[in-house]
Parts: C-alpha cells; sequence; structure tokens
C-alpha cells in the first residue's frame, strides 16, 4: 500500500500545475478558463501581480507537495526497516521557515502599494488639476444594477441625469470614473477585462476608474453573494467610439424625454 | 456477518436518500384561488361555502381550459385571435420547469425568473414574497397598475414589456433588460395567460355561487343521465355556454387593450421663464381642490397624506367587515398579511411606472388601477362642459406634471442646500 499512497500524492503537484498549464493554454476543454482578455489600460499591472503571486506560491507548492512526496516514498514502512529515530528538530530551520515567509509577505506588501494607489487614491484628474467627476452612477440594488449618467451638466442628481438599467455604454480610450452605490446590501461591481472590482456598501460611496483600450461588449457582474438572485445580477457594458457614445446617450435622453403619444392605429377586425 | 449488515444498512440510507430527494420533484400544480373562493361563499351568504363537488368541477373546468403549469393550453374564443395575445409555442418557453428541449430553447422560464415571487399560479405569493415590500403583483384579479390605458382596461403588451424590460425602480421587481427577447415575450404572454386564467377562476367561482344552494346536486355543468332528457340536454348546453362566457369576457378585454391606449397631446415648447410659470401654476393646482393631490401626496410632497388606505387587491377582502377574525381567516387562506398602501413620496425621483414625462403624464391622467389613485380624467374639460364647471384643461396636466417633475430637485430636499437658502433670506437686507 506504501508506495500507491506515495504515487497518489505525487498525482497532486502534477494535476495542480498541470491544470493552470492546460488552461492558460486555452487546450479543450479549458477554452476560455483564464483571465479573461484585459481591455484597461491600467489594468496589466494587476496581471502582473496576478502572475508574481501564482509564480510565487504555484514554487511553494510545487516544493511543499514534492517534499512530502519524498518523504513517502523514502520512509515507505512496507519497506524500510530501519528503526525510527527521534529528533527534537531544528531550531534554524524554524526560524528560516518564519522569517522567509514573514519577509515575503512584507515584500509583497510593499511592492504592490503603488498599484493600490492607482487603482484607489490616485483617481483621475481634470486639466485643472481637480478630481475627475463621474460619468455615471452605478447603483447596487437586488438583483440589476441601475445607471444614472450625469448629463449635460457632468453632475449626477440633477434634472437632467440620464436613467437606466443593466445597460451601461462608456466611451474607448477615456480615463471614465464611475461612483458606485447600493441600494439594499453589500453588492461587489466587478468589470472582470477591466480587472476593476469594488465591494459595494450600503450608506458609501465609492469611486473606480479605468481606461478602456478597444470596443466590445463586456460583462457586468456581481461578485458579493447579496441574495438568491445573485448569480443573475449581470450587466452589459458596451466599449464604442466617443461618437457613438455621444449619440447613443443622446437617443436614451431623448427616449427619456418623451412627452408626446399617439396610439399605432389598431388594425381593423 | 458484519460487513453484509453494512452493506444492507448503505443501501437502506441510498434508498432513504433518493426518495427524500425525491427522484424527478414533484409535479407542479396550479394552486386553488382559496382566497376567492371563501370572498364569494361568505358574500353569497354559503354557511358551508362551496362543496367538494363543486369545486372539483371548477378544477376539472380550469384544466380542460388552461391545462397545466407543464403543459399550458389556451381555450379558443370565438372571433378572437388569439395569437395576438398569447401564442401557444411562445408558452411552451415559458411553462414547464427550468431547462431547454433538444433544440436547445429554453423552457422554464417563468419558473427560472419570475416565480420566486410572483408564484406558479401567478398569485403574488411565491416563496420571496413574503418578504418584499410591496408585495409581487397577484396576476389573476386581473388588474395591473402601470399602463397606458385607463382603469378597467387591460395593459398593452408593450405596457407590460416595459415593465419586464426596465423593471420598476422602488420595488423589488428588477430588469430583465439582458434576456434575449423571445425569452422576454414568452415571459410577457405567460403572465397574460395567468392573468386570463385567474380571472376565469373567478367568473367560475362567482358562477358557482349563483347555483341553488339548497340542491345538493346542483353542478357547474350538469352530469346528465343516460336517459336525460331533451330539456337537461338544453339545459347542459346553456351551462357550457355560460362558462365560455366568462371565458369571451375575460379574452375579449385583453384583445381590446391595444385600442384603449391613451393619447397624449404634446407637451407645450416652453422657454425657462415658461417652465417656471408652469411649474408654479403646476403647484397651484396640486394643492387645489380638483386635481386635490394633497389628499394623499401630501402639502409636503413627501406622501404623507392619506396613509391608512389599502390596494384593491388586499381591500377586496379586507373589506368585509374588516373583522380581524376574517382577516386571519383569509391570511391563512394564502393572502399575505395587509399592509397599508403608502402614497409616492414625490421628492424621491423614483417613479415606479417609469420617469418619462408620458408616463407620469398617463398616471395623472389614467389613475393607477387598483390603488386609490384616482384619473384625473374625470376632471378635465372636455367640449360642450359648461364654463363655469370646475374642470382642469387639458394643458394644466402638463403643469402638473413639470411641478411634479421638478419636486425632486427642489433645493428644500437638500439640508445643505436649504440651510443656504435660509441664510440668503436671512442675509438680505429688508
Amino acid at each position: 500500500m506504501g508506495r500507491f499512497w506515495s504515487l497518489l500524492f505525487l498525482m497532486v503537484p502534477i494535476f495542480g500545475v498541470g491544470i493552470f498549464v492546460w488552461a492558460m493554454a486555452g487546450w479543450w476543454p479549458m477554452y476560455g478558463h483564464w483571465l479573461p482578455e484585459n481591455v484597461n489600460a491600467h489594468g496589466g499591472v494587476i496581471d502582473s501581480l496576478f502572475m508574481f503571486i501564482l509564480v510565487l506560491t504555484g514554487v511553494i507548492f510545487l516544493a511543499t507537495t514534492l517534499v512530502m512526496f519524498w518523504f513517502m516514498w523514502r520512509y515507505d514502512g512496507g519497506k524500510v526497516a530501519e528503526p525510527v529515530t527521534y529528533t527534537h528538530g531544528s531550531h534554524t530551520l524554524e526560524v528560516v521557515w518564519s522569517i522567509l515567509p514573514a519577509a515575503t509577505l512584507v515584500f509583497i506588501a510593499i511592492y504592490q502599494m503603488d498599484a493600490w494607489a492607482d487603482a484607489k487614491m490616485r483617481r483621475p484628474t481634470l486639466p485643472n488639476g481637480q478630481v475627475k467627476p463621474p460619468l455615471a452612477e452605478i447603483t447596487g440594488r437586488q438583483f440589476e444594477w441601475r445607471i444614472r449618467y450625469a448629463g449635460e451638466d457632468g453632475q449626477v442628481g440633477t434634472a437632467d441625469d440620464i436613467q437606466l438599467a443593466n445597460d451601461l455604454h462608456l466611451p474607448v480610450n477615456e480615463e471614465i470614473v464611475l461612483s458606485i452605490k447600493s441600494a439594499d446590501v453589500l453588492h461587489s461591481f466587478f468589470l472582470p477585462n477591466m480587472r476593476v472590482k469594488q465591494d459595494v456598501v450600503p450608506g458609501m460611496k465609492q469611486f473606480i476608474w479605468f481606461q478602456p483600450t478597444r470596443s466590445g461588449v463586456f460583462d457586468i457582474v456581481c461578485a458579493e453573494l447579496c441574495g438568491w438572485g445573485h448569480y443573475k445580477m449581470r450587466g452589459r457594458v458596451t466599449i464604442e467610439p466617443r461618437e457613438k457614445f455621444d449619440v447613443w446617450l443622446a437617443q436614451r435622453l431623448a427616449e427619456q424625454n418623451q412627452s408626446q403619444f399617439t396610439p399605432a392605429p389598431v388594425e381593423a377586425e | 456477518m458484519k460487513r453484509n449488515f453494512n452493506l444492507r444498512r448503505l443501501g437502506l440510507a441510498l434508498t432513504a436518500l433518493a426518495a427524500l430527494s425525491g427522484c424527478g420533484a414533484p409535479v407542479a400544480d396550479f394552486r386553488r384561488y382559496e382566497t376567492y373562493a371563501h370572498k364569494v361563499a361568505l358574500s353569497a351568504g354559503m354557511e358551508k361555502g362551496f362543496t367538494p363537488t363543486q369545486r372539483q368541477d371548477i378544477d376539472e373546468a380550469m384544466q380542460a381550459l388552461f391545462g397545466t403549469p407543464d403543459m399550458p393550453s389556451l381555450p379558443a374564443v370565438e372571433g378572437i385571435e388569439l395569437g395576438k395575445i398569447a401564442s401557444l409555442s411562445r408558452l411552451k418557453l415559458a411553462a414547464g420547469p427550468v431547462g431547454s428541449d433538444e433544440q436547445g430553447n429554453p423552457r422554464g422560464l417563468y419558473r427560472e425568473h419570475c416565480a420566486h415571487c410572483h408564484g406558479i399560479s401567478g398569485d403574488g405569493a411565491g416563496p420571496t414574497a413574503a418578504f418584499l415590500n410591496p408585495y409581487p403583483r397577484d396576476y389573476r384579479k386581473g388588474q395591473f397598475k402601470f399602463k397606458s390605458t385607463p382603469i378597467g382596461q387591460k395593459p398593452t403588451h408593450d405596457d407590460l414589456k416595459k415593465i419586464v424590460l426596465e423593471g420598476i425602480p422602488g420595488t423589488a421587481m428588477p430588469s430583465f433588460k439582458l434576456l434575449p427577447d423571445l425569452e422576454v415575450e414568452a415571459m410577457i404572454e405567460y403572465v397574460k395567460y395567468l392573468s386570463i386564467r385567474g380571472e376565469v377562476e373567478r367568473g367560475l367561482l362567482q358562477a358557482a355561487s349563483n347555483l341553488d344552494p339548497d340542491d345538493k346536486n346542483a353542478r357547474l355543468i350538469s352530469v346528465l343521465p343516460a336517459n336525460a332528457t331533451t330539456e337537461q340536454k338544453a339545459a347542459q348546453q346553456e351551462q357550457i355556454a355560460a362558462v365560455k362566457d366568462v371565458v369571451k369576457t375575460v379574452v375579449e378585454r385583453w384583445d381590446q387593450a391595444a385600442g384603449a391606449v391613451t393619447a397624449i397631446p404634446a407637451r407645450p415648447k416652453m422657454t425657462k421663464a415658461e417652465l417656471a410659470a408652469s411649474i408654479k401654476h403646476g403647484r397651484e393646482l396640486f394643492f387645489g381642490t380638483i386635481a386635490n393631490c394633497i389628499k394623499c401626496h401630501g402639502d409636503s410632497a413627501l406622501g404623507d397624506g392619506q396613509t391608512t388606505d389599502f390596494d384593491e387587491w388586499t381591500k377586496e377582502f379586507i373589506d368585509l367587515g374588516k373583522d380581524p377574525k376574517v382577516v386571519r381567516e383569509f391570511v391563512s387562506l394564502g393572502m399575505l398579511p395587509p399592509r397599508t398602501i403608502r402614497p409616492r413620496n414625490l421628492r424621491q425621483g423614483i417613479y415606479r411606472g417609469g420617469l418619462r414625462p408620458i408616463d407620469i403624464y398617463w398616471r395623472m391622467i389614467n389613475g393607477i388601477e387598483g390603488t386609490p389613485m384616482p384619473a384625473l380624467s374625470t376632471n378635465v374639460r372636455k367640449e360642450g362642459d359648461p364654463p363655469e364647471a370646475k374642470k382642469l384643461n387639458p394643458e394644466e396636466i402638463w403643469d402638473l406634471v413639470n411641478y411634479v417633475q421638478s419636486l425632486p430637485y427642489d433645493p428644500i430636499n437638500s439640508p445643505v442646500e436649504a440651510y443656504r437658502e435660509a441664510q440668503i433670506l436671512m442675509e438680505r437686507p429688508l
């Protein structure tokens, strides 16, 4: 039995690494299981941080599982007749494996500070140095995203706002600032392709920003279990050139201001 | 031996698990309209209520007309093209358990997206309903709030579609904008189907209450003996015709909806000064005795006027004396605990029926069906009205709309703004 167990545990690092490699390569049946395409000009840094931590933990994962395999193989009770020896342990080794991870964590904490500040603190500014106002306000609600564009005056909360649900449109190649709110419970506004995820806390107003690099249609999902309908709390973000975006927004405003209605003639029976 | 025993125990446990998890969930069934049956029995003075045979007859008639939640069907109605209201092929996309067929077409859309709040039978009492405020709509009464048609008329297809696509802000109804159009259409038609079904059930219960209470054998549709006389046969034909009539009355009104839409005259183009004057005049009307908005919406427009009223879905049952015992009876039969209906706080800028000027215009001119919000249409001046009659001119509805639309942005709403205004006022030299 001993050899069987050691070989079985050898499968852990092999499959563990294999699945990641398979997914990264996008081979069948794991097509589309790796990271979605990054379309945010500031998203690269998030991806490199992710890869850095993945490689770091991957190496440690490989090392520990291989050491475990080696111990199981080398000291298999069925094959090895040597008597068991007792060891009190190694003080030096304990110091090393305490200090090394601690140092690594401190390194990561410092290494990512700039990325954190870029994502959470250094909000894009206008040419005059003031922080850029949000283009739209997104309100998470069980189970939909309500969108409120600032409109012509550039201010959310005024009479010329354009109010929509779930269907967000944004101009490409511009710094986009959105403000995020919740109407009821915790949600999390997640744009996988923008590498942006912000918890939405009732009573708080938060800002996110990103710069889409290409036109296309991408997902908005809720990344915080918010109730039974969490899984279908989806939205859609359409990135398009500024001219198209302006036309689209003007159409929505015209629809919202519809102030005449002539019923279509009913066909005579 | 021990090993055998363990295996047997394992086998038993697995069987029990399979039985408990129900290999194949129980078949869904439409719930009987118990609350309405009770109400009809009470108002008809039927001391013992309907007999089991009478209920059975209604169940069978309902099943023959409308099928089951898994296999819906539509009764043919003379002279009405049913496809315009709901088509069986689309109903089948919405009916049944959640899943898809061999071709990959969706199935069970209603149960996937709607049933947990609106209930399998469309009774507005699904598993999550009791946690929501306001409660989800009970379709069976055949009344809908947000529509372009006057009270008493059905909503149009487009009215229902707008609600499904945009959701109802201020309530638990979310937007289903991103679903494929076919799926949205299927769900809307299924809602109409459930509503028609519910109203027919009400009609049949009403019809059954007219049966002779002393005749134990009186039935909705008599079962004829083998040697039935021509008279008996004719009487049975009449009974069948009466059931068909109930269906026809309901379906006809859905058919008429598209022709009943209220037209809205264009909002007058205004300069800034004219708009300000219009808002000012709208405010006067808001406080005036003809429109009398303040009665419910309050003189602050915070929705704090008349707040003790109920909606029609509740009133229908609790108005029978408002006796707590009677209310409890209805609750035990499936009515959700009654809650008062609150007039809208007009300063929030949340409009359940939509925020377009035409939506607000429709709410005012047609009222909101099933709620205490009355239609202004009866107070609008028509040709031939005497000039001294206290009525609104048609353009004045737009003044009211303009005033209501200005309310969410009234500086007084924001404490900071209000404080600033007050300071300006105080510092102004007298």
